[in-house]
């Protein structure tokens, strides 16, 4: 049956091409992406957990010209399965209002899905890289659509390099191993496979944003659609992961190298550059002044953690990794597509412009708090879980390093969250004429957001289904009920949190009912006992350069970063050529000595 | 509900933490480091200086007002919250002072807004300033103290007023 | 039946221990503004001057709201430092703390702080949103040292659960092994911070941006927000108790073990709450630069050196 889904998408695709109206085809769209996660949620059953029964094939073969493509369900492949299955969706479902004609959005987004589908079910190399390819290919028209060049060419070259790379380590395994097929890859400790494995992670550390391979995020990001932006950040940036997690941790043969990762500094050094690329991140983001770029920022650093999961590679460590990447799929979509709303009904994105959104968008609101809640893994949602595996696991390692530096990277995101409410949502009210954003996108945002909630009370379930990837990558499955999580370190008990906050609640309840209270006007507001409607204007919002005082001690350590690196490779380089280039002077008795000289080493070498 | 239905407890915890606000007009404002430093210690009362109107009880006129201040204080008495009380320092507020005749000045306070205590003298010593405060605390207790619940009552007059005042300097004559 | 009734007397246990550790708070406020006030040579206000305080506040006869977002600033407030004040360990009851660990504290610490912090943006007081810039810049730099010294406390008793942690220390207290003295003493100034005290009170500079967050607060609201002060004095220093001072647990077993160790606890965070004011009074405000700097240069180099101590101590 996977050949039907395949079939269903593919035709979907062909079919939307050619629809103008937008509903149309965002309802085409959203009922065609129900068809991927029903088989992703039936297959739920090879590893234990009976959501729906349908009864779906869950293997493939296709024989093309002598060449076949496997296909198959894996547990990792699953857990990924359904976390992007179930983001699409909501943001089919929001595009339904947000775009006003169908100008390649739905048909692209269904390639999009059928390369996911390829590369997640994919059991050979082969096909996997023909369905990353697809999928880099998917992502370039969608950034085209905008036509941003630097967004373009950004993307383009980046993915060249992630194509060429995954490309060589590919053809390195198969030199050595004599087979695509995951199952029957041997992995060795040698320098040959290392040179390989490190090639692709490279490839797919690409993907996956990690400095300082992250300066495409940020053009791409600020410049495309929203609900695509959503699917990027949400869905596509962990596919990377996922090629990451199956090469060390899913295949077959990597358990021999188990001891080799886990003692290697390899491994060591990828849970360090994924802390620093949360930590640094998280400070690019607190002073970045456009709302989708600091999401981007955003983005990037809570990749990093999921980086130190891998890197890190115990099993509370994996568990985290996963549990952060469920988690950022959907508030990171969450926000993008909050912030999309708020710029379709204010049209402003640089954060300093807005304020006040709260007031009159108040559902909007509301996603994004929830959203932000566990972005700053405050326990009210389910980002807590995730950032608590992780800092157990550094813990349980003794990982000196990258422990603080995540947990004050963790405290950073308080910074620039608080950035977004306060400048997007709170003060003054800029906008008093918008009106909340058309229903079809209020209710997509809620959609992603109630999977954080649900895994807040019962973190539990989250576990069960990385359970059986924990046990066939050889690690030991992590003890829980459906609300508590026990390591070797702590517990956490949710429902101890959630009682225990239902009891603290009562004196504030019994305060805020008690005693009455009146709403007064918003510019009603002690300013130094200065009247503010007595003037034209005065600014009342503290929004632009807010945090200058930090911003004047840390920037200057700052300036430049990733991108600087690249640009004095480039004058290195440049200098080089421009060296090399001084050899062709076009004087012809020059090119006579170099001929000479030719000649006379070569003489030189048939004489010795 | 009427000041006199308050409980006892209420009026009490009022009168033990008076919280004044620091929005001083004249010079009498100079009167008022001492009396919160070591010398005088306002704070074994429990009275405490305080930022904003939102969190002060106590309304201190230090001094002379100009119309153009009364504006701001009007602002700022309307944002504190009730029950609040104004006291009104040295002879300014009350008859206008040395500045009886100036143009921009106003001569009687209790035109504009309730004023609960007058404290005479040009300027109050710091011993004065705790007198009266004290006063004010023992008619807080006694219910006394209902300017707050005057300006509500009578808002229109004060604000016609206050009108006034404002498009042309004073009402008193 | 029998479980019903224990799980009830447990509940019990911990709502009278939650509510007499909010009252202890309460207390401290007033003994606080006294030893200040002893140290200004002045006579200052009775020790219950914060019960006072707070009832005026939350009987005044009007209060005003700035909508639905201000008002989670209360209810946001006291709900978060109460459920923390249960995830600590006080006088070795361990309460709820079992259930969860230090990270879940450090976090739960974080859900007052931020409906306080929704609560002045929704005021629209420009002051208010300097306010929260500068206690966020605040939390930030303090973190850092704070994080790294109880990373160090983690990896040396190999638990992240505070329970454990003091339950470790029985006999012997961490501060009196030679690192943890180091980390002990960057934590008190981490936690001078937290309590926002002098020379780190910036946030609510009265005399610079009308008392910061709290500019727009009032009656019932402003009421709550000393109630929250009042628990983060307890919650603060507990933590710091239980992490370096053995939690105040000098018996074991028993009632009377209990009522001595809440008596040991009460005096050490009363030293704590002591020390940290008596700096506040010795010290003007510094910049937040000055601020951030501090906490980042002196104080996390003096916290890695005793985390590279402890860390040098484990692995040998």
């Amino acid at each position: 049956m996977v050949e039907m889904v395949f079939a269903v998408l593919i035709i979907a695709f062909i079919f939307t091409l050619f629809i103008k109206n937008n509903r149309v085809a965002s309802i085409i769209s959203l009922v065609v992406s129900l068809f991927p996660l029903a088989a992703f949620l039936d297959w739920g059953r090879e590893f234990g957990i009976n959501l729906i029964s349908i009864g779906f094939e869950n293997t493939m073969n296709i024989n093309m010209a002598g060449i076949t493509l496997h296909f198959s369900i894996s547990p990792l492949a699953w857990f990924f399965g359904i976390m992007l299955f179930s983001l699409i969706p909501p943001i089919l479902l929001y595009s339904y209002s947000f775009f006003s004609k169908n100008d390649g959005f739905y048909p692209f987004m269904i390639l999009l899905m059928v390369s996911v589908m390829g590369i997640l079910l994919s059991s050979d190399f082969l096909s996997f890289f023909l369905f990353w390819e697809l999928m880099a290919l998917g992502i370039f028209i969608m950034i085209c659509r905008n036509g941003d060049r630097k967004a373009m060419v950004r993307y383009l070259s980046y993915s060249v390099l992630s194509g060429v790379l995954i490309l060589a380590g590919i053809a390195l395994l198969y030199h050595m191993n004599g087979t695509l097929l995951f199952a029957e890859i041997m992995l060795k400790a040698d320098f040959e496979t290392m040179v390989a494995i490190t090639m692709l992670i490279i490839g797919f550390a690409i993907k996956a944003a990690l400095m300082p391979l992250h300066t495409w995020v940020p053009p791409v990001y600020s410049t495309s659609d929203e609900p695509f932006v959503a699917f990027l950040s949400g869905g596509l940036s962990k596919i990377g992961y996922y090629g990451m997690l199956l090469l060390l941790f899913a295949m077959p043969g990597a358990r021999v190298m188990e001891a080799y990762i886990n003692s290697s500094i390899a491994t060591y050094l990828l849970a360090i550059i994924g802390s620093l690329t949360a930590f640094f991140a998280t400070f690019l983001a607190i002073f970045e002044d456009d709302l989708r770029k600091l999401l981007a920022y955003s983005s990037i650093a809570q990749l990093g953690y999921i980086a130190v999961g891998i890197g890190t590679g115990s099993s509370i460590a994996m568990a985290g990794a996963l549990f952060q990447a469920f988690n950022h799929a959907f508030f990171k979509a969450t926000l993008f597509l909050a912030a999309g709303s708020v710029a379709y009904r204010t049209g402003k994105w640089k954060i300093s412009e807005l304020g006040g959104v709260a007031y009159k968008m108040p559902l909007t609101f509301m996603a994004a708090l929830f959203a932000i809640f566990a972005l700053a893994a405050i326990p009210i949602t389910s980002g807590f879980a995730a950032k608590w595996l992780l800092y157990e696991a550094a813990i349980e390692r003794r990982y000196v390093f990258i422990a603080p530096i995540m947990l004050i990277a963790g405290v950073g995101a308080f910074l620039y969250s608080f950035r977004i409410l306060y400048g997007v949502f709170l003060g003054e009210n800029r906008y008093p004429d918008i009106k909340e954003a058309p229903k079809p996108m209020v209710a997509g945002m809620f959609l992603l957001v109630m999977p954080l909630i649900i895994f807040l009370i019962f973190p539990g379930y989250m576990l069960d289904m990385m359970d059986s990837f924990l046990s066939s990558a050889g690690l030991a499955t992590i003890s829980h009920s459906p609300y508590v999580i026990h390591t070797t370190l702590g517990n956490y008990n949710t429902i101890a949190v959630i009682v225990g906050m239902m009891f603290a609640m009562i004196p504030a309840f019994l305060i805020y009912v008690l005693r009455k209270q009146h709403l007064v006007d918003f510019e009603d507001n002690f300013i130094g006992g200065e009247i503010p409607s007595l003037y034209e204007h005065i600014s009342m919002h503290a929004a632009h350069n807010f945090y200058k005082p930090l911003k004047d001690v840390v920037m200057p350590y700052l300036e430049g970063g990733a991108t600087s690196i690249y640009s004095s490779l480039y004058k290195v380089v440049e200098k080089i050529a421009d060296g090399a280039r001084k050899i062709y002077d076009g004087v012809v008795q020059d090119y006579a000595i170099y001929v000479m000289l030719f000649l006379l080493i070569i003489a030189g070498w048939l004489l010795w | 509900m009427k000041y006199e239905e308050w409980s006892k407890i209420s009026r009490i915890a009022s009168k033990k933490s008076l919280w004044i606000l620091h929005f001083c007009t004249g010079c009498g404002a100079i009167e008022m480091p001492p009396v919160m430093t070591s010398r005088f210690d306002m704070e074994r009362f429990g009275m405490a200086p305080m930022a904003t109107p939102r969190q002060a009880d106590v309304l201190l006129i230090t001094g002379y007002l100009t119309v153009k201040t009364l504006k701001r204080v009007i602002q700022v008495y309307e944002q504190m919250q009730d029950p609040k009380y104004v006291v009104a320092f040295g002879s300014c507020p009350i008859n206008g002072g040395m500045y009886w005749d100036s143009y921009n000045t106003i001569n009687q306070l209790d035109k504009y807004l309730p004023v609960d205590l007058y404290l005479a003298g040009c300027m109050p010593r710091p011993e004065g300033i705790i007198n009266a405060m004290m006063e004010l605390m023992e008619m807080i207790e006694k219910g006394e103290a209902r300017g707050w619940e005057k300006y509500r009552k009578n808002y229109e007059k004060y604000k016609k007023n206050q009108e006034m005042a404002f498009k042309f300097g004073k009402v008193e004559e | 039946m029998v479980t019903v009734v224990s799980g009830l007397i447990n509940v019990l246990i911990i709502a009278i221990y939650a509510t007499v550790a909010m009252m202890i708070g309460i207390l401290f406020m007033g003994i606080g503004r006294k030893i200040v006030a002893r140290v200004h040579n002045r006579v200052g206000p009775p020790i219950y001057q914060g019960f006072i305080d707070i009832a005026k506040l939350i009987l005044k006869k009007t209060n005003i709201t700035h909508g639905w977002i201000y008002d989670l600033a209360l209810l946001f407030s006291i709900t978060g430092i109460v459920l923390t004040i249960l995830f600590l360990p006080i006088g070795g009851v361990k309460l709820l703390s079992t259930e969860g660990d230090a990270f879940l504290v450090l976090y739960l610490l974080a859900i007052p702080a931020l409906g306080f912090a929704l609560g002045a943006g929704a005021s629209g007081n420009p002051n208010s949103a300097i306010g929260v810039m500068r206690a966020l810049v605040m939390m930030l730099s303090y973190e850092l040292p704070f994080v790294i010294s109880m990373v160090a406390l983690m990896i040396y008793y190999d638990t992240t659960s505070i329970a454990e942690i003091v339950a470790s220390q029985y006999g012997k207290w961490a501060i009196l092994i030679p690192p943890f003295a180091i980390s002990a003493a960057v934590a008190d100034m981490a936690l001078q911070g937290m309590l926002m005290e002098a020379p780190f009170d910036i946030p609510i500079a009265p005399h610079e941006i009308a008392s910061g967050p709290m500019a727009e607060f009032g009656g019932k609201h402003l009421g709550s927000l000393m109630i929250y002060k009042a628990g983060t004095i307890v919650a603060y220093t507990t933590l710091f108790v239980d992490l370096f001072l053995g939690g105040g647990v000098v018996m074991k077993g028993g009632i009377v073990a209990d009522v001595v160790n809440f008596i040991v606890w009460f005096i050490l965070i009363f030293l704590v709450f002591t020390l940290s004011l008596l700096i506040n009074t010795s010290f003007p405000r510094f910049r937040i630069e000055q601020a951030f700097k501090f906490y980042w240069k002196y104080e996390a180099v003096l916290a890695i050196i005793a985390l590279v101590w402890v860390y040098w101590m484990v692995i040998s």
